[in-house]
């Protein structure tokens, strides 16, 4: 197309005036007629670019600048972390209480009515079971109002057994032996617990040892026992933990009781007509005397009359329970050494051989005189796995069953996989000569029954916790979901919520 | 009303789309198809566009007789073999031998309207269905070509035979109903209603929980996130109920004494709460200079709760206490009781958004 325009036109347009075209844009946009601003606006920076030849005394080379040192936050006070971890909370009060809970007594502990329904642990009580260590963090105490406990089978048993041994019927004074197991999570911890409050109701002296690792984990100090024993090691501290825990639980109790032997080991320090609490608080107070106040505080327990000369003041002591909660710590090696670098075998030290011994039959008297019951539990978790004592336990059941030692079918260890021979030597009771006196038994917890699951998914709801219709459809998804009923894991289902509704 | 019969209708519609009018009304109604059919073309109209138009639906519409022939293969599409071909040759000439009038029309046929309409004679003779019918059939049109204007006429007519079969259906129905029913006494079990979306085990947990899960996490390391998140639950369930501030109150929800027992909606509520509805983008180069101006962009839900949960994770930092949940947990009670830094957080993100909306035009343009 042609331009409208012809060359002569265009030729003769003369260029436009300055003023009307805009400035340029490298001019100065300040006004002409002012310089001030020009002249003391900040000089442009130079540019950091490394580019060109290096000027005088110039470093060419690239910096790295230097990180600010950062303002360490300093680490929490020491053992702060560690009482977190260890805090024990029993209480919540945002749950709802549950009406009509009862707790445990003597009357609801052998009441079969009872069975399926959560029976709360009483408020005072509950400062003796801390102090016997009875409750554990993992356990989820912590969501309720209060501290309860589903009444299982077995629980009304060990109630009636409880009864039992202090009522005046035949199995008074009885001494029961049970080893507890069961699978991850089915309440042995908590039936050893059960077996506290009931043995506390009933005014029974309770010792525990609620970490049986604590004593071969070497986190303690040992020492050999004596010079004519050096073979046996002593755990000072960790045998005057051990006096505190029975001294603050059962310190009703020992307030009644009065010193009935001599004890020439602790020579001068024991004075007649001393209460067993005195006694106890003297290895509390002087840990290096504490093995020998324990032994002449079990002295005491045990003894069935008053030597002579003290008879004045004698009472009949109360039955005893107990316990060990994870006993397969103790079926191997410590983590002590001898002064010639050798392992010591748990049993060499005194506190645990004490409390293994007596699952022995007592020699001439029972292992508890005074009856009482002897509830060690094995651990599921955290467990070391000790192939003597599996066959051990073995060997305890085909004993209960009447199986003679010598009989083909008793199961008898591999020996190609190195059993433990003094581990199997402990648990190798024959039956004891005295009829007040029972057999080592095994016990086996399981699961729980529908009925029972549905009660303790029912003390969920009632305490505001869960948000489901608790009905037999529901629990029976829940019971096969847990392993059969498996309480710890019925415990993961009630309180895991999911929905926002 | 039986449906009606169209002798003519079935042979004489196909002719009608190759363009070989036979009556002289057929021109017309190319014509009504051409105008009616959108084409190509657009503004011609009339016979002149029909021709190549009607080649292209008899192509469609004869289906595999006009597919554009393909090149064959040196095998295909041969000659008859030499004694097939004497076959034909011969079949032919018998016909020629037999002395019978050999027309096409009789060899072919011819349909017998054609016949009946250039013979005056045989009309009066012939069945009288056929005559019944030309004698009804006055004025309206038979043929299927016109279907589509005809449709809404004869809709009219069809509605009572479909209410009647309709009703007929209806009974006949209820019928084997009322038979299943006495069959079978009674459902024996309920419906089964659809399972809720936190049945399936992957999606066990609820949304803003996996969500606050995952932002907790680090190093990968999802056990260890999925534990804190189980205390900060308990915290939440065992912690005293939050003192409520009037200006900042919680999304509207159950009242603060009931919230502990319900960790979850309450964690969703907190959530929720300083969850801020915009984010602000910074957008370069729609003012020129290099200047960024701030856009206010709307969010998601589940961006807005990912916002919030940030918020919160970075506020709790600054606590002091020994374990990163309990410090999460801490900050959460804090959002609750209106005493966290999270509040003012949101309340300045929402006001650049404010400030930001004259922006939204020129991010527009």
């Amino acid at each position: 197309m042609v331009s409208s325009f012809c060359w002569s036109c265009l030729t003769r347009l003369r260029s436009t005036p300055r003023a009307v075209l805009p400035p340029a844009v490298t001019a100065p946009r300040t006004a002409l007629f002012h310089t001030s601003t020009a002249r003391y606006a900040m000089p442009t920076k130079k540019s950091k670019s490394m580019e060109g030849p290096a000027k005088y005394r110039q470093a060419k080379s690239a910096k790295m600048k230097k990180k600010k040192p950062v303002d360490k936050v300093r680490p929490p006070p020491v053992g702060e972390r560690k009482a977190l971890r260890k805090r024990i909370v029993l209480s919540n009060p945002n749950a709802l209480e549950v009406e009509g809970m009862q707790d445990i007594s003597a009357e609801t502990m052998v009441d079969a009515r009872l069975r399926g329904s959560v029976l709360g642990l009483p408020v005072p009580m509950l400062t003796q079971l801390r102090a016997v260590e009875a409750f554990k963090p993992t356990q989820g105490w912590s969501i309720f109002r209060r501290p309860g406990t589903v009444v299982r089978r077995e629980t009304l048993e060990l109630g009636r057994l409880i009864d039992g041994i202090s009522g005046d019927g035949q199995d008074k004074g009885k001494a029961v032996k049970k080893i507890v197991t069961g699978v991850r999570g089915s309440g042995k911890t908590v039936h050893l617990l059960q077996a506290m409050s009931m043995a506390f109701t009933k005014q029974w002296v309770v010792v525990t040892v609620p970490e049986p690792q604590d004593l071969v984990t070497a986190h303690t100090a040992y020492a050999p026992l004596s010079d004519e024993t050096p073979h046996l090691y002593v755990q000072n501290h960790a045998t005057a933990a051990l006096l505190s825990r029975t001294v603050n639980a059962n310190a009703q109790v020992l307030k009644d009781l009065k010193v009935s032997q001599e004890h020439p080991a602790l020579k001068s320090a024991v004075k007649a007509g001393m209460t067993l609490e005195e006694l106890a608080r003297l290895g509390i107070q002087d840990p290096a005397i504490a093995w020998a106040v324990f032994q002449a505080l079990w002295a005491e327990l045990s003894a069935t009359s008053a030597a002579p000369g003290f008879e004045k003041s004698f009472k009949p002591r109360p039955p005893m329970l107990v316990t060990v909660d994870g006993l397969s710590h103790w079926m191997k090696n410590s983590e002590y050494r001898t002064a010639e670098f050798e392992p010591i075998h748990s049993h060499d030290l005194v506190l645990v051989q004490h409390f293994l011994s007596l699952l022995k039959p007592g020699v001439g008297k029972s292992a508890l005189p005074n009856g009482g019951l002897l509830l060690y539990s094995t651990s599921a978790s955290n467990n070391p796995t000790i192939y003597s004592f599996e066959v051990a336990l073995k060997q305890v059941t085909a004993r209960n069953t009447g199986l003679s030692p010598s009989a083909a079918e008793f199961p008898q260890p591999d020996q190609y996989r190195g059993p433990d021979k003094r581990v199997l030597d402990v648990f190798d009771s024959p039956k004891p000569t005295n009829p007040k006196e029972g057999m080592l038994e095994l016990q086996t917890l399981g699961g729980l029954t529908r009925d029972e699951s549905r009660g303790f998914m029912e003390y969920f709801a009632r305490s505001g916790l869960l948000r489901e219709q608790i009905n037999d459809e529901w629990v029976g998804e829940k019971w096969s979901l847990a392993g059969g009923g498996v309480i710890g894991e019925l415990e993961k289902l009630g309180r895991r919520l999911r929905t926002i509704n | 009303m039986p449906p009606r019969l169209n002798l003519f209708n079935a042979r004489a519609a196909a002719p009608v789309l190759r363009q070989q009018p036979i009556s002289s009304t057929r021109p017309g109604i190319t014509t009504t198809i051409s105008i009616n059919r959108p084409t190509g073309h657009g503004v011609k109209t009339g016979l002149s566009s029909s021709t190549p138009l009607l080649r292209r639906w008899s192509s469609s519409n004869t289906g595999a007789k006009d597919i554009p022939e393909t090149p064959k293969g040196p095998t295909e599409d041969q000659l008859p073999h030499v004694s097939e071909e004497a076959a034909e040759v011969s079949k032919i000439m018998d016909k020629k031998c037999d002395g019978t009038a050999a027309s096409p029309e009789l060899e072919q046929g011819t349909p017998i309207s054609e016949i009946l309409q250039r013979d005056k004679e045989a009309q009066k003779h012939m069945p009288k269905v056929m005559q019944d019918q030309i004698k009804s059939s006055t004025g309206t049109r038979s043929f299927s070509t016109s279907t589509r204007r005809n449709q809404t006429e004869l809709h009219d007519q069809g509605k009572n035979i479909d209410e009647q079969t309709a009703a007929v259906m209806a009974s006949m129905i209820s019928q084997v109903n009322q038979q299943a029913e006495e069959l079978h006494a009674g459902i024996k079990f309920d419906p089964v209603e659809p399972l809720p979306k936190t049945e399936n085990f992957r999606t066990r947990y609820e949304s803003l929980l996996e969500q606050f899960t995952k932002l907790l996490m680090e190093d990968g390391k999802l056990s260890k996130a999925q534990k804190d998140m189980a205390f900060i639950l308990d915290h939440l369930r065992t912690a005293p109920p939050p003192q409520p501030n009037p200006r900042r109150p919680l999304l509207p929800g159950p009242p603060g004494p009931q919230l502990p027992l319900n960790p979850v909606l309450f964690l969703a509520l907190i959530v929720d709460s300083v969850a801020p509805l915009i984010k602000i983008r910074q957008q370069k180069g729609i003012i020129g200079g290099g200047a960024s101006v701030q856009i206010p962009v709307p969010l998601a839900q589940r961006q807005r709760r990912r916002t919030a949960i940030k918020w919160i994770i970075d506020a709790s930092e600054k606590r002091r206490d020994s374990k990163f949940a309990q410090r999460v947990a801490n900050e959460l009670v804090a959002v609750a009781e209106g005493r966290s830094g999270v509040w003012d957080r949101r309340e300045q993100q929402h006001k650049l958004g404010i400030a930001g909306r004259s922006n939204l035009g020129l991010a527009r343009r």
